[in-house]
């Protein structure tokens, strides 16, 4: 074997490595689990045509995080409470009659964003703290944030896994679901809090501002592959999770920017897999 | 004589739409084992008829029965199917197979966040088999002919076992061959399972020769038995006007009627 041989294979035992550091381990499992609700959630808001809703409250979302940093309480818990805030708010707004969909999300997002900007105007020295809120920070995730993660990624899971079908239903044919007795109303609420929730524990993982493509990506590659629901949704989560974990694989390899490869990954992907469409 | 049981009974409904009326002094009653055709013009108030009945659009007076109860009270749901008229125009791209859209038809109230077992899905699979839709099972909805997408949504509202059925024009631009195995798998659920049919139609022979009661709505609503020695033309005269012609074609009914 020749010197760039060894090179080679001394990087991948340095790649192997990683593997042993909690750190690593951390951001692993917590990705993970923020990429399998984010692919499931955006599924769904893709066939609800609803996915600028995700970029509004993830917009909306960074109002919260300036008040946590402000208050010296975890930004993941303020930016919790400002996005169900705004998931009501756009709901009420819609429900009475006040604003069409998209007019609503423009509302929240503007006056979250904006209040945002006011608490960092006023309060001067954490921008260090929000610029990770911002784009994400993977590699930093404690393990308080990874319980976080996990209770809430979990939970989102578990709602989805439970509802699914009645989601699916009301997604499909609204009317037809509400005379079945489907609580269409109620249903279509928790799910936008769903929505709010795999935002919020996404943050650390990808940041506000990209936390749209983790959303609308995997779904979106798995829909050109023409299959079932079950298999749109297995996809979906498979090309989500293939996106995280060799977004952080190749981030501590090149030594860039975590949520950048995983964006662009899942950009690869759906490219990938449109071309096969067209091919097909 | 087999006792005729009430199921859908209305008593002088008026509906009215954007401030007019649109159905007035609607009296009449449907019995179990019914197979009704509904005619009238356009705008005639054939679907707010039907809407009013699922209760989606509130009635301005009247009395409306499903079952004995007012449909203001009733709970019962799941012994009333519809198949909307824009059933159809779904996106083609939803990622859905006929099989997982017929088992969505067995999704309601009473088992909400329940899995579906496997009596479910034998319930899916015989529905499909009985609307000859079996070999397109596990195809994406959005790949299938029109035919076969509104037998599609006819499996989907009957496999939670309805007792009444009511479809809104479910089989506009399809083909006359593919229109008549319609109505004839509709004939055999009328007849095998039972169910009773509302169903809204511009087909008028079909009406004559498969169903056994004729409901025309303009605004009024008049309900007549079929029987051979009713005259079509004079029932269908009173909706569409004087200058009515209807041509029957009575070589293509093969239906005895009650009769004869």
């Amino acid at each position: 074997m020749n010197a760039s041989g060894f090179s080679k294979m001394n990087e991948l035992i340095d790649v192997f490595r990683l593997f042993g550091f909690q750190f690593f381990q951390n951001a692993l499992l917590g990705g993970t689990i923020a990429a399998l609700a984010c692919a499931w959630v955006g599924l769904f808001l893709i066939l609800r045509k609803e996915a600028m809703i995700g970029d509004g409250i993830a917009h909306t979302a960074f109002g919260g995080i300036a008040l946590g940093l402000f208050l010296g309480i975890n930004p993941l818990w303020t930016s919790l409470l400002v996005s169900v805030l705004a998931v009501l708010g756009i709901s009420y707004m819609r429900r009475k009659g006040l604003a069409q969909s998209d007019s609503a999300i423009a509302v929240m997002l503007a006056v979250g964003f904006s209040t945002g900007l006011i608490i960092i105007s006023l309060a001067r020295g954490f921008n260090v703290e929000l610029f990770s809120f911002l784009f994400g920070s993977i590699l930093t995730i404690d393990q308080t944030d990874l319980i976080i993660v996990s209770i809430l990624g979990v939970s989102t899971i578990i709602v989805l896994g439970i509802f699914y079908r009645e989601l699916l239903s009301i997604t499909f044919d609204e009317e037809s679901a509400r005379l079945m007795g489907i609580p269409v109303r109620l249903l279509s609420l928790a799910f936008n809090l769903l929505v709010a929730i795999t935002i919020v524990l996404s943050i650390k993982v990808i940041g506000v501002i990209l936390v749209v493509a983790l959303l609308v990506l995997p779904a979106l590659s798995a829909l050109q592959l023409n299959l079932s629901f079950k298999g749109t949704t297995l996809a979906a989560i498979l090309f989500g999770v293939l996106s995280m974990t060799t977004g952080i694989l190749l981030s501590a390899i090149y030594n860039v920017a975590t949520s950048g490869v995983i964006v662009f990954t899942a950009a690869a992907i759906f490219l990938f897999t449109a071309t096969y469409r067209k091919l097909e | 004589m087999k006792e005729k049981t009430p199921i859908l009974e209305v008593s002088d409904l008026q509906v009215n739409r954007s401030n007019s009326v649109v159905i007035e002094h609607a009296n009449f009653t449907i019995n179990r084992g019914d197979y009704v055709g509904l005619v009238g013009p356009n705008g005639g108030g054939k679907t707010t008829l039907i809407l009013a009945i699922l209760n989606i659009l509130p009635r301005t007076k009247g009395i409306i029965r499903l079952f004995g109860q007012d449909i203001k009270s009733f709970s019962d749901w799941e012994k009333v199917a519809y198949v909307s008229q824009n059933a159809i125009n779904f996106d083609p791209q939803f990622p859905l197979s006929v099989r997982e859209l017929v088992a969505l038809g067995r999704v309601n109230r009473s088992n909400l966040g329940r899995t579906l077992k496997s009596a479910d899905w034998k319930a899916v699979d015989d529905i499909l088999e009985f609307m000859g839709i079996s070999d397109v099972a596990d195809r994406r909805i959005g790949q299938l002919s029109g035919g076969q997408k509104q037998r599609v949504f006819v499996a989907k509202s009957l496999v939670r076992k309805p007792e009444i059925i009511l479809l809104d024009e479910p089989i506009v631009g399809v083909d006359a061959e593919t229109q008549e195995k319609f109505y004839k798998k509709l004939s055999d659920l009328n007849i095998e399972k039972e169910i009773t049919i509302l169903l809204v139609t511009h087909d008028l022979t079909a009406v004559f020769c498969r169903m056994s009661k004729v409901m025309c709505v303009n605004r009024l609503v008049n309900v007549s038995e079929i029987t051979k020695s009713l005259k079509p033309e004079e029932v269908l005269k009173e909706v569409y006007g004087d200058h009515f012609h209807f041509v029957f074609h009575k070589h293509e009914c093969k239906r005895v009627f009650k009769d004869e």
